[in-house]
């Protein structure tokens, strides 16, 4: 048996850091006069005392010869134990949610999903609507250090092609000052949205919070209707290039900063997630233009809208798309499962992963053809190995096998048939809303029953480490000494 | 360049085969109604010449011996030629289809997929019913000669796994190749006239036994009700699901049972294992739901869920009850179920048994992986290693099949298709699997109120998954035509 102490330690660490940031939502409950301040206060207390109990029974004293095990134990720990004690502000508070409730909503916006089971939003005190807002914050701000150093150190789904170096020996400094570099921008770029907000008509409260929910491709918003209920263009235009920002690999910003324009643009990854997007954009636009009667400019902008929301994995919308029917969500189905760039705070299988099986495919094709030549596929101009390919399709088969699975259980739950596929999609996607009108983006799932929540809540963490982290632990070789 | 001589010479004696099989739904008119014979008449006077100007305009003075871009393209032109020339009878014949419905149809049967755009099968010409279970059970013989002969020779997807044993010395498998594929022409018509037998004993008349027989081993699915299977006794539908169980099985197992694969018995191999267990499974599964929650008896229960579940996975596409009204978890199934597939070498469409056995073993040395960075894993397939360039095929065929589903799901929901109709359309199509979800094309709908645009969408698709995908999408590649 591996030792444990460094996986509580930093299990422990990221509650404290839960914990420490519940303060804000209790001071600003305590500003505008609201009683859930004693429960974020409460909450706090009992969250702290927690994560410093972990955190100082587990004292090592230095962590740089993490195993793998550890790692992979303490992404799945992190994750499950930041869910759980984010949810007891929810519980306790004057909502009086359920605790399946409390959990889904919890772990739906620490995985940045953003499918809610509150219902008259503009009604919640405010520091409720902070702390989900916070809570996708924090959970982006979590997946891109996830994404950019954990994933990619394992070699989970193809990943090592964005490894840093590796995770274990001299590697580590420089991943931890990349990881930093890149909160730094994560930072940035919220200020930078919230002011653009600001501007653009949002009052300066609901401006953070949708800010922090943009970035992260979280989706929570303060409205029952969505961005669509400001109806106001210049919002829209804004939060388009926020969920756009979020989906794009946050590397490429860095690289930006440090004005190595070349290394920024060469990114195929940018293309092709442009190149879909488009493609995307122009099946809803026309759409809308040429069935529904909408006007050029904004049948483009609701297209591009929903079309890079669900992409991305936000789940914001200007439109109920839950109550289209035929080619959009068609389109917006299959879009679900592409999400975003590696490196990026959204969800879904990403974008480099459809690029390495095209590329495979290519060169199948060929050699089909010409059964003796050599031909290797690459990926930005570097040869992909046969561990790599195999890694990917890995990935995609278990994330297909367990949209399969979790679209029988709900489906077994009561959901009609495309009720069940979207929602799985979504959940898996860390997308948020589903395709039809019962869980489309201005439904909520409140509807939806308990067994169901807690499927979704487990999907949205399963797919939010990008699932094998989590079944790695159950293979019977993980647990040997 | 491409020589296209000897691909037109073969397909010329495919289309004579074609010819010929059009004189028996003329016998059959003959004997009885007398008012179709004239159309096959006709279509099989017109196969026969175009058979035969193809065979004397391109007579190859030399052996025939094929490269891989010509047997490519030998594959396409073979099965497009003979569905175009398969759908004049339906054009011709009093039904008055149009040519996009006779072709649907055609092609439908011929891909084995059991699609129609028919209503009324029950007062059909009978004429037209046995040539739409011939085409169907001709469309099985051709696949099954396909996979056996060439899908191996091309290296599609990883079917050169069950390229003959031995190797690739050219005298010897082309003797190997034909005596297996007449081996197993002869289980494929004795397993037919088995069933007919046993249908007809169950209470059906002989052109309805027949017909079904024809349609179930060939896991087509075209009825000559439009109940489908719903129509028949209990025993016609279990002797069915034993037809439609046998067709989706691989057929070269059934030539030496007593040796089998190297030598181990039919159950020994893990596809076969793996084939009836998932069977078991789902068929299991909706039994206990439709016991719990539809409140069916146990044993009506068990009956529909086999008989469906059955029909899915092998690609069939009979049905005995509407699915659609089981609820949202039947349909989520009969979804999933559409992407699986029977087995390899099989009549079954679908993207096979094998091919996710590949996958589980492909996922689970990346999860191996994880732990042991450096370690050597193997995938292997009845004790026997399955080489990387398998593994690779396996994998662009994948990408590929839900690429096309993609692309097929959209271009289907442009024509103006809901989403339900699009997607399980979609997946029915290139899976070779006929009804799909939703009141227009579920079990017990037919594809006749769809626009025109979306059949040709839908028989493009057929045959793309008929093929296994690359023979087609090799052709819209440069390097295909470049010399």
């Amino acid at each position: 048996m591996f030792d444990l102490r460094p996986v509580l330690f930093y299990t422990g660490l990221t509650i404290s850091v839960l914990a420490l940031s519940m303060a804000a939502p209790a001071m600003v409950d305590l500003a505008h006069g609201s009683a859930d301040w004693r429960i974020f206060a409460a909450s706090a207390g009992v969250s702290l005392f927690l994560g410093l109990a972990l955190l100082l029974g587990n004292r090592v004293r230095r962590f740089d010869e993490a195993s793998v095990r550890q790692i992979f134990l303490m992404t799945v720990l992190c994750w499950a134990a930041a869910a759980l004690v984010a949810s007891f502000p929810f519980a306790f508070s004057g909502l009086k949610m359920s605790a399946t409730d409390a959990v889904f909503e919890a772990t739906s916006g620490i995985t940045a999903t953003g499918s809610t089971v509150l219902r008259d939003l503009a009604a919640k005190p405010p520091g409720i609507l902070l702390w989900r807002s916070m809570l996708q914050w924090l959970g982006g701000a979590g997946f891109l250090v996830t994404g950019v150093v954990l994933l990619p150190a394992l070699n989970i789904g193809g990943m090592q092609i964005f490894q840093l170096g590796s995770a274990t020996e001299r590697g580590l400094p420089r991943s931890a000052k990349v990881a930093g570099q890149l909160l730094a921008i994560y930072s940035a770029l919220t200020l930078l949205l919230t002011l653009l907000l600001w501007a653009a008509g949002m009052s300066r409260f609901p401006a953070l919070l949708h800010a922090m929910s943009t970035i992260s491709c979280g989706g929570f918003s303060t409205a029952e209707g969505s961005i669509g209920e400001w109806r106001n263009p210049n919002i829209d235009w804004v939060i388009l290039l926020g969920m756009l920002m979020g989906g794009a690999p946050f590397i490429s910003y860095l690289h930006l900063a440090q004005r190595r324009w070349r290394l920024a643009v060469a990114n195929t990854q940018l293309r092709w997630y442009a190149a879909i997007l488009l493609a995307a954009t122009l099946g809803i636009g026309l759409w809308l233009l040429l069935t529904q009667g909408g006007k050029p400019l904004p049948s483009i902008r609701h297209g591009l809208f929903t079309a890079a929301s669900v992409m991305t994995g936000t789940g914001y919308a200007t439109l109920d798309w839950g109550r289209w029917h035929g080619l959009p969500l068609v389109v917006l189905f299959f879009l679900a499962f592409v999400g975003g760039c590696a490196g990026s705070t959204a969800g879904g299988v990403k974008v480099f992963r459809f690029q390495i099986l095209v590329e495979n495919a290519r060169i199948q094709l060929i050699r089909m053809l010409r059964p003796n030549s050599v031909m290797a596929a690459s990926y930005q101009g570097m040869p992909i190995s046969d561990v790599v390919t195999g890694s990917v399709l890995g990935f995609l088969f278990v994330y297909t096998l367990s949209f399969a699975a979790l679209s029988m259980a709900l489906g077994m739950l009561g959901l009609d048939f495309m009720s069940a596929i979207s929602t799985a999609a979504s959940a898996l996607a860390n997308l948020g809303p589903g395709l039809t009108a019962s869980v489309g983006p201005l439904a909520g799932y409140a509807a939806l029953p308990d067994t169901a929540k807690w499927l979704l809540s487990a999907a949205m963490i399963f797919g939010r480490v990008e699932m094998f982290a989590v079944l790695v632990l159950f293979t019977e070789n993980f647990w040997k000494p | 360049m491409l020589d296209i001589r000897p691909v037109l010479f073969i397909s010329g004696f495919l289309l004579l085969i074609l010819a010929a099989a059009m004189g028996v739904p003329m016998a059959v008119d003959l004997a009885g109604q007398k008012t179709q014979w004239h159309a096959f008449l006709m279509s099989g006077l017109l196969t026969a010449f175009v058979g035969c100007a193809l065979i004397l305009a391109n007579r190859a003075p030399h052996e025939l011996d094929l490269s891989v871009r010509e047997a490519f393209a030998l594959t396409v032109t073979a099965w497009v030629l003979s569905g175009v020339l398969a759908a004049v009878p339906f054009a011709q014949s009093s039904l008055h289809l149009s040519w996009t419905d006779s072709l649907f149809e055609s092609f439908s049967g011929l891909t084995t997929t059991g699609a129609t755009v028919l209503t009324g099968l029950d007062r059909m010409p009978s004429a037209i019913l046995m040539w739409r279970s011939m085409l169907q059970w001709l469309g099985g013989v051709g696949i099954i000669v396909t996979a056996v002969a060439l899908l191996p020779i091309l290296r599609i997807g990883g079917m050169q796994l069950f390229r003959m044993e031995s190797s690739d010395k050219t005298h010897k498998t082309k003797a190997r190749i034909s005596q297996i594929a007449w081996g197993i022409l002869g289980v494929y018509s004795a397993f037919t006239i088995a069933l007919t037998l046993a249908l007809h004993l169950a209470g059906m008349t002989p052109l309805e036994a027949i017909c079904h027989a024809m349609s179930s081993i060939s896991t087509g699915g075209f009825s000559t009700s439009d109940k489908s299977l719903g129509n028949f006794s209990d025993a016609a539908r279990w002797i069915c699901v034993l037809g439609m169980l046998l067709g989706g099985a691989t057929f070269s197992q059934y030539l030496f049972p007593w040796k089998g694969r190297h030598h181990l018995g039919v159950w020994q191999d893990s596809q076969f294992r793996w084939y009836l267990s998932t069977i078991a499974f789902f068929a299991l599964l909706l039994t206990f739901w439709n016991w719990a929650v539809g409140d069916m008896t146990a044993y009506h229960a068990l009956r529909a869920s086999a008989f469906n579940v059955v029909s899915l996975l092998s690609t069939t596409g009979f049905h005995t009850d509407d699915y659609n009204s089981w609820g949202g978890f039947a349909e989520v199934v009969f979804f999933f179920l559409a992407f699986v597939g029977g087995c390899t070498g099989s009549t079954a469409g679908g993207i096979k048994i094998f091919r996710y056995e590949v996958l589980f073993a492909m996922a689970g040395n990346h999860l191996k992986r994880l732990l042991h960075p450096n370690g050597v894993f193997i995938i292997d397939f009845n004790q026997q290693k399955v080489s990387d360039l398998v593994v690779r095929s396996v994998l662009s065929f994948m990408m590929l099949y839900f690429f096309c589903f993609a692309l097929l799901a959209l271009g289907l929901s442009m024509t103006g298709l809901d989403a339900v109709t699009s997607l399980s359309g979609a997946a029915a199509a290139i899976g070779n699997v006929g009804p799909g979800l939703g009141h227009l094309i579920g079990p017990g709908g037919t594809y006749h109120s769809l626009p025109d645009m979306a059949k040709w969408l839908l028989t493009f698709g057929m045959l793309l998954g008929r093929l296994e995908l690359a023979p087609f999408i090799i052709l819209f590649t440069t390097a295909f035509w470049r010399e």
